[in-house]
């Protein structure tokens, strides 16, 4: 086996895998994929087989004698004393409100179920956002129950420095009037785009308190660095309106992904603009290009992707204006002959960026250029005039006006230093942990008052002697704007705060001295601004229409020669630069302690509970050269002379590889330590780094979880650190990812195509894979529709009839048959759908040790595939494409799963439902073993109730907080240890949706016919679900709607049409399992002109080689389609 | 060596294998009708809080379910009426009876005089909240297991009466567990619906029963106009698992 696979790889050269392990071919490798479950998944850890027989006879007497639990425990049911309007115990209600953050408030609609918050959705009032939300949105309700926030207000005691005593919220109130008495009170905030905070600030500043404001991964600053560089006091935010946009070019700006703000918005339009149902929109379809030095999910989209160092961003851009203005005729001669001297360095890459100039000057007026935040002003003000010069200000992209900038940690240090402070606050944020390059100990000494409002005790408490617990959003009164500045939104609480907080306007208005409640000022507020709409309606429609200003004025090109300083030299890979990011998990470290967060894959890096300092294949190859212990690279399996596997000098642990610790430093006093993890993509002198994780007061969750990059953050917060040196520890950590499970390889499990093949063949994907060669799955029923397929489920080649699945009292077929149907070419892979997954069916969080044993709960797998050019040897490519695809069951019509169960736990149900009867469910864990596609889970703990770290102890384990059993869809059962779960499509709002359809259309005749309801008719249209009233939890939380969902019966449904799209096609569909989800194959949109264009894409390049090893020239699918079609 | 064993040891596998088979019978038996809810739940009949009286209200009033248990047609749980629903009437009639004591003290909560009459913002308090007292411990007698998703709405709108679960209330001095509910108990009428539908304005007349003509057996009546209104409204209700198991 082992032989047969070392001649493949050499031969071929594997172009299509998920990790460097299965690149290598590691024997560990190949023998985990064999396994099929990972190791230790299917284990009894430490306790052995007979050992645990002789430990249970015990038990298995006693039970015997145990006969108490004849009568079930008496229960009772409390109802209200005065039940509150509009409540009806067991039917949820929906309130629109909006989650408050520095990159604008984003308008939600909230599910209670009897006062409980339990599912957050994005509200479609919004039109940029269309009901989409972001991952961190969905994951917010569980910090509402987080068990580690703060339950009361909190006084450093007097004996005792070490020890806190709790405070009643009266004292609070009192404390802080008197505090305010004294006077020299400054309070530093974290940054909001609250319109009520901002009007209590400016009152507050008349009074005379110190307002100043602070975030370390201030997205507002790339506005101010533009409004300074053309000269306004005000800050010139950039808004793409990418709905317009046929170019866009990226400049390390990860505009759909978590670093730059308005990537909802961003991620629906440029979506939109990539849909593709026929050949004309193809045509239409926009094309993105991006340059990164990291690998983000913008850069998977794209379709033509440069890797660069951040630090070399200045020359690129010079150099690209240049062109540009040479092609659009702007500016004299001298002006571009300066430009392109600036970008002189880059001249290896000057094609690239000429014929990108060119594209974009083809489509002038919807072409777009985007600067990452991070990059220095200069970037800014060329990226502004050549999007003027491209005549797309107004029309692809708004600059708009925003408020002057309020006063940051720089005027706070200087009023401390001239002992005008004399009691700090600190509103939110944790700036102790965040800017740790002040001297935190020294300032505070100088200050006799210390206050910290926060969510929970943080790195920020600990230099205070007062910590006054902050209420979650859901539990406050507040207004803000969106980023875009189009929409006011209101915040409304759901429940009265769980316990003794304060929200953050609730302090302010306290040291204002001001007795209205938060309530009545933003109502106040509201009725202010408008006189026709009441605040109901406000509160209902959860958005207020506003009209921002737009800037627009041209500046000159001699403005861009005010920039003299030298370029940047180009790190080399001794002189290495890093790019400080938020955390995929915890953005800054305000989502550390929140387990959905932690435990859900990062995009790219598929990294859970953890951050790497992420390296390039190519610094990965200098490192192990100079230190050969590091085990960076597993070498692919070579057969020494005896035949004997060779060994490798990659460390492994349980069959994961172990990742190297290694020190960074720029000074002595600024260095971090982190593992290195080698991800391909990145620009071969670039480390990205994460800043968010590695906190030192946090809560149960965010305990030891990852490295704290912000000691590498100076004084200037400037994100490119250049001049880094890398020093390995000798010590070793294993990363919990989950990216080399289930591993599909080579096999055309992805399919794509270029858009060009897509106009040619619409039915590109139909040609590929296993079962375009073989004998069609229905035989002669191919052809017949998809009602028809769905519903009897003909025999097809198949020498076994099909089960029935109509129940034997059944007169009907099922209503509906439903499936989904899942377009790759609009997903971007921002994995918000297994978030709001795991917030809808209540899956659990099992903890970086179960994650490593392969035992993650997620109901979604969002896989990720790379793949490269064509490519020999062991040599790992830099330059590659990035595939998404999100797995989950597929409910086959065939179900492998199904037929292997020994008590009928998992069958089908008439509507074409796998369904999962858990309490039939006797864990042997055959169906997961008989799943092709690997999505069902297993309870192997009782994750839901025992911690973490107790799972082991069984029954004996502590028991886990019941705060957030609060927050759980009460419309889903909780699972327990042994059994087996997976997708449902969502069953719970399935059935909902058909009862009230019944029930509605029931009481409408009833009502028409005033009888006693007898002689109602109903025909089967009445009593069907319209198409698009069931979203399943992923669909609705999707930005770029890249799922849909609904019943094949009918064939105006927007999912039948999209399973009639030729683009459609069946994963592993040779295996006749015929299931319900299917794929639209991904698109992609490259140029021509482009110096790394290719034909095909690279996935399906390599489908092609290794379905015709013998041919290898490019196109020779052609031939192939040709072959399948004479099968 | 060749007699070592007596000849009656030859019955012995028979014996074991007779005593097996009555002994697992007798285990099966014992449990299928011990062990099951038609034994085990059905006559359960706790002491209430407040003596409520069903047959009074119900029967002799004539109080309609829905009077009460106001979500029953709306939605999935059929509530158990908040102390405001009670003390709309005994505001009036029995205001003092010590046995409404416990409602009274839920209604009021921390309302001072009591009266009855509450003045405006006198039912809020200082937070906005409704100003209520400790909730009446009403104990369950009903009640499907935690991966039983039973929606009474569907039910109840679709003409399926309450008594069909539930029994004679009207005819419960004190309740009790009528019905077994056991998986085979929903199955049963699942897979004939027809036996028990009824008009949907005589779903919560739990006296009705269909008039048949004389010499016809109710039963069939009822048969035929089920299946009439079966055919009708089209219901058709599931029988697998995704119907009640979530």
């Amino acid at each position: 086996m082992i032989k047969q696979v070392t001649e493949e790889t050499l031969e071929n050269g594997k172009r299509y895998w998920k990790s460097l392990d299965d690149l290598a071919c590691k024997p560990s490798f190949k023998n985990w994929v064999e396994r099929e479950f990972p190791e230790g998944a299917s284990m009894l850890e430490g306790v052995q087989r007979r050992g645990f027989m002789k430990l249970m006879a015990a038990s298995f007497g006693l039970a015997g004698l145990g006969m108490t639990g004849c009568r079930r425990p008496e229960h009772t049911i409390l109802p209200y004393g005065k039940s509150p309007e509009e409540l009806i115990p067991g039917v949820p209600n929906y309130y629109a409100t909006s989650m408050p953050s520095a990159q604008g408030h984003t308008p939600l609609i909230v599910e209670s179920h009897e006062g409980r918050p339990t599912k957050i959705e994005g509200n479609p009032s919004y039109i940029p956002n269309g009901g989409g939300t972001s991952i961190y949105a969905q994951a917010s309700v569980l910090d509402l129950y987080d068990p580690d926030r703060s339950k009361s207000s909190l006084k450093r005691s007097n004996e005792n420095e070490d020890s806190w005593d709790v405070i009643s919220s009266d004292q609070v109130k009192e404390d802080l009037v008197n505090l305010m008495k004294e006077g020299k009170v400054a309070i530093l905030a974290e940054k909001s785009s609250s319109t009520a905070r901002k009007a209590l600030s400016e009152l507050l500043i008349e009074k005379g308190v110190i307002w100043t404001e602070h975030e370390a991964i201030d997205l507002t600053s790339p506005e101010y660095k533009l409004g300074n560089a053309i000269g306004t006091d005000s800050g010139l935010r950039l808004i793409p309106n990418l709905g317009k946009a046929s170019r866009v070019l990226s400049l390390d700006c990860d505009f759909l992904g978590n670093r730059e703000p308005f990537s909802l918005a961003n991620t629906r339009a440029l979506m939109k603009g990539r849909k593709v149902l026929s050949a004309k929109d193809a045509k239409k379809m926009n094309r993105l290009y991006s340059v990164e030095s990291d690998l983000t999910i913008t850069g998977g989209v794209a379709d033509h992707r440069l890797r660069l160092e951040s630090s070399q961003f200045i020359a690129f851009t010079n150099l690209l204006a240049a062109e540009i203005f040479t092609i659009r005729k702007s500016g004299s001669k001298a002006e571009i002959t300066r430009l392109q001297e600036r970008g002189n360095v880059l001249k290896t890459h000057a094609k690239w960026i000429r014929e990108c100039a060119v594209d974009l000057c083809s489509k002038h007026k919807s072409s777009v250029i985007l600067p990452g935040g991070h990059l220095p002003a200069e970037v800014h003000l060329l990226c502004y005039a050549i999007n003027q010069a491209l005549g797309c200000i107004g029309r692809t992209v708004q600059y708009q006006v925003t408020d002057k900038p309020a006063s940051n940690l720089l005027s706070l240090q200087q009023a401390i230093g001239k002992d005008n402070v004399k009691t700090l606050i600190f509103l939110g944020g944790n700036p102790v942990h965040n800017a740790s390059s002040l001297d935190w100990g020294n300032l505070s000494d100088k200050i006799s008052n210390k206050i910290h409002l926060g969510d929970s005790v943080n790195e920020t408490t600990s230099i205070c002697d007062y910590h006054i617990g902050q209420s979650h959003y859901l539990e406050s009164w507040d207004e803000g704007e969106t980023w875009d500045g189009t929409g006011i939104v209101p915040v409304q609480p759901l429940l009265a705060p769980l316990f003794e907080t304060m929200a953050d306007l609730e302090l302010l208005q306290l040291l204002l001295g001001s007795s209205q409640n938060t309530h009545d000022f933003v109502k106040s507020l509201q009725e202010k601004r408008s006189s026709t709409d009441s605040y109901e309606d406000f509160l209902r429609l959860g958005v207020e229409k506003q009209i921002p200003t737009y800037y627009s004025k041209e500046i000159p090109l001699s403005e861009l020669s005010k920039y003299k300083e030298q370029i940047p030299k180009p790190p080399t890979l001794d002189n290495l630069e890093v790019l400080l990011i938020p955390d995929f998990h915890a953005w800054d470290g305000r989502y550390a302690n929140n387990g959905w967060m932690q435990e859900c894959p990062d995009p790219i890096s598929k990294l859970t509970w953890d951050n790497a300092l992420l390296i390039s294949p190519a610094l990965a190859k200098t490192l192990e050269e100079k230190y050969p212990s590091l085990g960076l690279i597993p070498e692919p399996t070579m057969l020494n002379k005896n035949g004997e596997i060779a060994p490798d000098a990659a460390n492994f642990d349980h069959g994961k590889q172990k990742a190297p610790i290694v020190t960074l430093s720029i000074s002595e006093n600024q260095t971090i330590e982190g593992p290195l993890y080698v991800q391909p993509g990145l620009a071969d002198c670039s480390i990205i780094a994460t800043l968010g994780l590695g906190r030192t007061e946090v809560g149960r969750v965010g305990n030891g979880t990852g490295y704290n990059a912000y000691p590498l953050l100076g004084n200037n917060f400037d994100r490119i650190v250049s001049n880094v040196s890398i020093e390995p520890t000798g010590e070793f950590e294993t990363l919990a990812n989950v990216q080399e499970h289930w591993s599909m390889e080579g096999r055309a499990i992805v399919r794509e195509g270029n858009a060009e093949e897509y106009i040619s063949d619409e039915a590109f994907a139909s040609h590929m894979g296993a079962e375009s060669h073989s004998p069609k799955i229905w035989g002669k029923d191919q052809e017949a529709d998809l009602k028809f397929k769905a519903q009897t489920t003909p025999r097809g080649n198949s020498s076994y009839e099909h089960p029935d699945h109509n129940y034997e009292k059944s007169e009907t077929p099922g209503l509906h048959q439903w499936g989904m149907a899942i377009d790759l070419n609009q997903c971007t892979g921002c994995s918000a759908c297994v978030v709001a997954c795991q917030s809808e069916n209540n899956i659990p969080i099992v903890g970086k040790d179960q994650v490593l044993r392969g035992r993650e709960m997620h109901w979604i797998r969002l896989d990720r595939y790379f793949s490269s050019t064509a490519r020999d040897g062991a040599e790992l490519p830099s330059d590659v494409q990035v595939s998404f695809q999100g797995v989950a069951c597929m409910h086959c019509e065939t179900a492998p799963c199904e037929t292997v169960c020994p008590v009928n736990a998992t069958v089908h149900d008439e509507e074409g439902l796998n369904a999962m009867a858990y309490n039939r469910c006797v864990g042997t864990r055959y169906c997961a073993n008989n799943c092709p596609y690997k999505v069902r889970r297993f309870n192997f703990f009782d994750w839901n109730k025992r911690q973490t770290d107790e799972l082991y102890k069984g029954p004996l384990g502590k028991k886990n907080d019941p705060l957030p059993d609060m927050g759980k869809n009460p419309d889903v059962t909780v699972r327990m240890r042994g059994v087996m779960e997976k997708c449902t499509y969502c069953v719970q709002r399935i059935q909902e949706s058909k009862i009230q359809v019944k029930v509605k259309a029931q009481r409408n005749a009833l009502l028409s016919t005033g009888k006693d309801g007898a002689d109602i008719e109903l025909s089967n249209e009445d009593i069907k679900v319209p198409d698009g009233t069931i979203k399943t939890a992923c669909q609705q939380v999707c930005p770029s709607d890249s799922i849909s969902f609904g019943d094949l019966s009918d064939p105006e449904s927007e999912v039948s049409k999209l399973k009639n799209n030729p683009r459609d096609y069946s994963v592993l569909g040779y295996l006749n399992t015929r299931p319900r989800t299917t794929f639209l194959a991904k698109v992609r949109n490259p140029n021509h002109s482009m110096p790394d264009f290719a034909s095909s894409p690279h996935a399906a390049r390599e489908y092609h080689d290794k379905a015709h090893p013998t041919h290898h020239e490019e196109g020779d699918h052609d031939n192939h389609a040709k072959e399948g079609e004479k099968h | 060596m060749r007699n070592l064993f007596p000849r009656w040891v030859n019955t012995i596998p028979v014996k074991v294998i007779l005593s097996l088979g009555i002994i697992g019978g007798t285990v099966t038996a014992g449990i299928t009708y011990y062990a099951t809810p038609k034994y085990t739940r059905v006559g359960y009949q706790p002491t209430q809080p407040v003596s409520y009286d069903h047959s009074f209200h119900a029967g002799q009033l004539g109080l309609d379910c829905r009077y009460c248990h106001h979500g029953v047609d709306k939605s999935s749980h059929a509530n158990i009426p908040s102390a405001n629903v009670c003390m709309s009437c005994h505001k009036n009639i029995k205001a003092d009876s010590p046995l409404l004591a416990p409602i009274r003290d839920s209604y009021f909560g921390e309302d001072e005089n009591k009266d009855g009459k509450l003045s405006e913002g006198e039912d809020l308090n200082d937070d906005g909240i409704l100003n209520e007292g400790p909730s009446v411990p009403w104990v369950r007698i009903h009640k499907a297991p935690d991966y039983v998703y039973f929606n009474h709405a569907i039910h109840v709108n679709r003409g399926v009466s309450c008594v069909e679960c539930h029994g004679r209330i009207d005819q419960m001095e004190v309740v009790h567990h009528d019905k077994p509910l056991s998986m085979a108990f929903c199955l049963e009428c699942h897979r004939n619906p027809e036996k028990s539908l009824r008009p949907m304005n005589e779903v919560t007349n739990l006296a009705w029963s269909i008039a048949s003509k004389e010499e016809e057996d109710s039963h069939i009546t009822q048969f035929h106009a089920g299946l009439d209104i079966k055919n009708k409204w089209g219901v058709n209700p599931p029988l697998s698992c995704t119907g009640c198991h979530r």
